[in-house]
């Protein structure tokens, strides 16, 4: 048996509905004295904060060794499966002993979930700030080992948005 | 026989039986790295401790042997011995042995090529302590080539033994001793003798953790991302029991399988590296036909159209090559198709090893000679004069695709042929002088039974997907069968065609799948009809 549950009965003033638009326009007068939140987006970047997870990086040493030893922990932890890492006995004399020859990742896949970045036991691979990386082809959307150096570099400092916007403003 | 008790169960032993075995046969857990069923036992990683009741100390469950007691000394007066492997005595032992073992070890999981299938890291996360209260510097030394193929990560070793006793008791070369004592002990190689005899690759799949390495597979993936398939080697007439690991469609290593009645818990190099010879090979993938001097790929209806218009010629003879590297069911159905004499490719002969084991490689590098000539029983020795003795001008040729030289002999039959089918999987030479190819599956892809010299059946699984548009040996075929004669039996699986095989040879009767379950089936007191 399904219950009948009394919903609200209008009243004569909110049938007129002149009073909820004054309410509502009373809204939009408060915000239109406070500070504003609204960006000019593109032209202004929004800089995300600490901890965003955005677009991929695979970190390096001084020394320009891949930090990466290929352990694949983080394709292992990879809920969509988009880490995909061909290892390979490490170039470098000397060293940790293996490094990855190919590391490609589905950005198309992947959910940005940072769970790459929880597992890997050497720190190598983050989450950098940078969420506009949008384009026109999948295939673009494939992003190998040195794209995600390249993006190392431009994150290094972890000021992507705010060193774009500097640059703007000297130029 | 003495009645063992170990922790609440009872269990009668023969005697002379270790605990270990007894609690490992009855599902009771006690962890081990030193003991390994085919080698001899020595006691040296104390990872299997329990408590025997009236013994002073902790006892290695591996060298404990069940006695019979004199009845006045009887445990509660029935238990010949009683064993405790779980109460808090012997998981604190096990943790400060754990403790021990993993002193100098390095805890470099993330690029040890044993991570996950590791005994190292199993037990410890089983059994051991989360910390280590050693904080001065872990022993660190270079890694180090034993032989050709094998690498010793020294500092991942934990003098378990299992790799000397190996090279001692079965393949009987004693290359490898330890090295110094105490904390300098370290498994090394005689320098005028490497570890390089044919049984080497074994000494990596046994060390209980990843201290001993097969170069051929350092760094070359992570043991989850494999998929593990049972199937049978494909390098010799023994049939040793293999585990093909494979991903998507390569094949990354072999491991033997246990088979008491073939192979016993190893396998030879020859059959462990030899799958490398199918990966960079000129695959064929599609059906070809040759015109005017070269192939052009056609579609399988025209492939088969062409073969059948030739072979079903009035009054035509068709001889046959059969081969030891298919299945028991293409050779069958092969000889079911053809009406002229049948032979077979030269055999490739080889050295036969045995070594002090009793691990034998065949000279025979072949899978199935036996299986071969058992569902072959015309064979011929002298192909050619029986050739020209019955005018044969068409041959249906399985290739095994081992690229050999043409000899005369081979000369002499393909100058009188008229029409040469092919069916293979490599363009070898023997294939250049076809008519028609049809492209089959390679070893690995294959799926049927195979009869080793010992007359065991096995069954041999496909790990690979087939290439392109290469179809099951036995479905090509039985395609030429029925475009041959339109009421020739139709197959839909190729159990069938063992079903049909077994009421033709009443050797292979009754032959399933199913009945040959994991380790195959001896045919020995098998009358062949």
């Amino acid at each position: 048996m399904a219950t009948i549950i009394k919903s609200y009965e209008p009243t004569f003033w909110d049938k007129i509905y002149i009073p909820a638009l004054v309410k509502g326009l009373m809204v939009t007068l408060r915000h239109f004295f406070k500070r504003k939140i609204t960006i000019q987006y593109p032209d202004e970047k929004h800089i995300p904060p600490e901890g965003y997870r955005g677009l991929h990086r695979l970190n390096k040493y001084p020394n320009d060794r891949i930090k990466c030893v290929a352990c694949e922990m983080c394709s292992a932890a990879c809920p969509v499966d988009c880490i995909h890492i061909v290892p390979g006995p490490s170039p470098w004399e000397g060293d940790k002993e293996r490094y990855p020859v190919r590391f490609d990742i589905d950005l198309l896949r992947c959910i940005f979930c940072g769970f790459c970045e929880m597992a890997c036991p050497e720190e190598a691979i983050e989450l950098t700030e940078i969420y506009d990386f949008s384009n026109y082809t999948r295939e673009s959307l494939l992003i190998d080992k040195e794209g995600l150096l390249e993006v190392y570099e431009l994150t290094k400092d972890r000021n992507f948005y705010s060193r774009v916007k500097s640059k703007e403003s000297q130029s | 026989m003495p009645l063992l008790k170990i922790d609440s169960l009872e269990i009668e032993v023969e005697k002379g039986t270790t605990v270990l075995q007894a609690a490992m046969v009855n599902g009771i857990e006690i962890p081990y790295y030193c003991y390994h069923p085919a080698l001899e036992i020595v006691g040296s990683c104390r990872m299997c401790l329990v408590e025997v009741e009236g013994m002073p100390k902790l006892q290695v469950s591996c060298n404990t042997f069940v006695g019979e007691a004199p009845p006045e000394r009887k445990i509660e007066g029935k238990y010949d011995m009683v064993v405790n492997t779980h109460n808090d005595l012997v998981i604190q032992e096990r943790k400060n042995v754990l403790e021990f073992l993993l002193l100098n070890h390095p805890l470099d999981c993330p690029v040890c090529d044993q991570a996950g299938e590791c005994y190292l890291q199993d037990y410890s996360f089983k059994f051991g302590n989360a910390h280590s209260r050693f904080d001065e510097d872990k022993r660190v030394r270079p890694n180090e080539y034993l032989g050709s193929q094998i690498v010793i990560n020294h500092n991942r070793c934990i003098l378990c033994s299992r790799c000397i006793r190996f090279t001692r008791e079965i393949s009987g070369t004693s290359e490898l001793f330890v090295e110094a004592r105490g904390n300098k002990s370290k498994i090394a190689a005689l320098e005028d003798k490497p570890l390089d005899n044919l049984l080497a690759g074994n000494v990596a799949d046994i060390c209980p953790v990843g201290a001993l390495l097969s170069t051929d597979y350092i760094h070359k993936n992570r043991i989850w991302n494999l998929k593990k398939q049972p199937s049978v080697c494909q390098d010799c007439s023994v049939g040793c029991n293999v585990d093909v690991f494979y991903q998507k469609d390569k094949i990354l290593r072999l491991t033997p399988r246990e088979n008491h009645d073939v192979n016993g818990y190893f396998m030879c190099d020859i059959g462990r590296y030899g799958f490398h010879r199918f990966e960079d090979l000129d695959r064929i993938t599609t059906p070809m036909a040759r015109s005017n001097g070269s192939f052009s790929a056609v579609s399988w209806d025209e492939a088969i159209r062409k073969t059948a218009d030739k072979l079903g010629d009035e009054g035509a003879k068709i001889a046959g090559i059969v081969s030891p590297f298919h299945t028991n069911e293409t050779n069958f159905m092969l000889g079911q198709i053809i009406n002229g004499p049948t032979g077979t490719l030269p055999q490739m002969n080889d050295e036969e090893i045995i070594y002090q084991s009793g691990f034998r490689i065949s000279n025979d590098r072949s899978p199935n000679r036996r299986g071969m000539s058992d569902v072959c029983p015309a064979l011929l020795e002298d192909l050619v004069s029986e050739i020209d003795n019955q005018d044969v001008r068409m041959i249906y040729v399985l290739d095994d695709g081992i690229d050999r030289e043409i000899d005369d002999v081979w000369k002499k039959i393909l100058a009188k042929m008229d029409f040469v089918v092919v069916q293979t999987y490599a363009m070898t030479t023997l294939a250049q002088s076809a008519n028609i190819i049809l492209p089959g599956p390679a070893p690995y892809e294959r799926e049927g039974t195979i009869t080793n010299d010992g007359g065991r059946v096995q069954w041999l699984r496909p790990s690979l997907p087939m290439k392109g548009e290469s179809r099951a040996d036995w479905e090509i075929l039985m395609m030429v069968m029925k475009a041959l004669d339109k009421d020739a039996q139709d197959f839909t699986d190729i159990g069938q065609v063992m079903k049909d095989m077994g009421e033709k040879f009443p050797a292979y009767d009754g032959l399933s799948f199913f009945r040959l379950g994991p380790h195959g089936m001896s045919l020995n007191g098998r009358a062949n009809g």
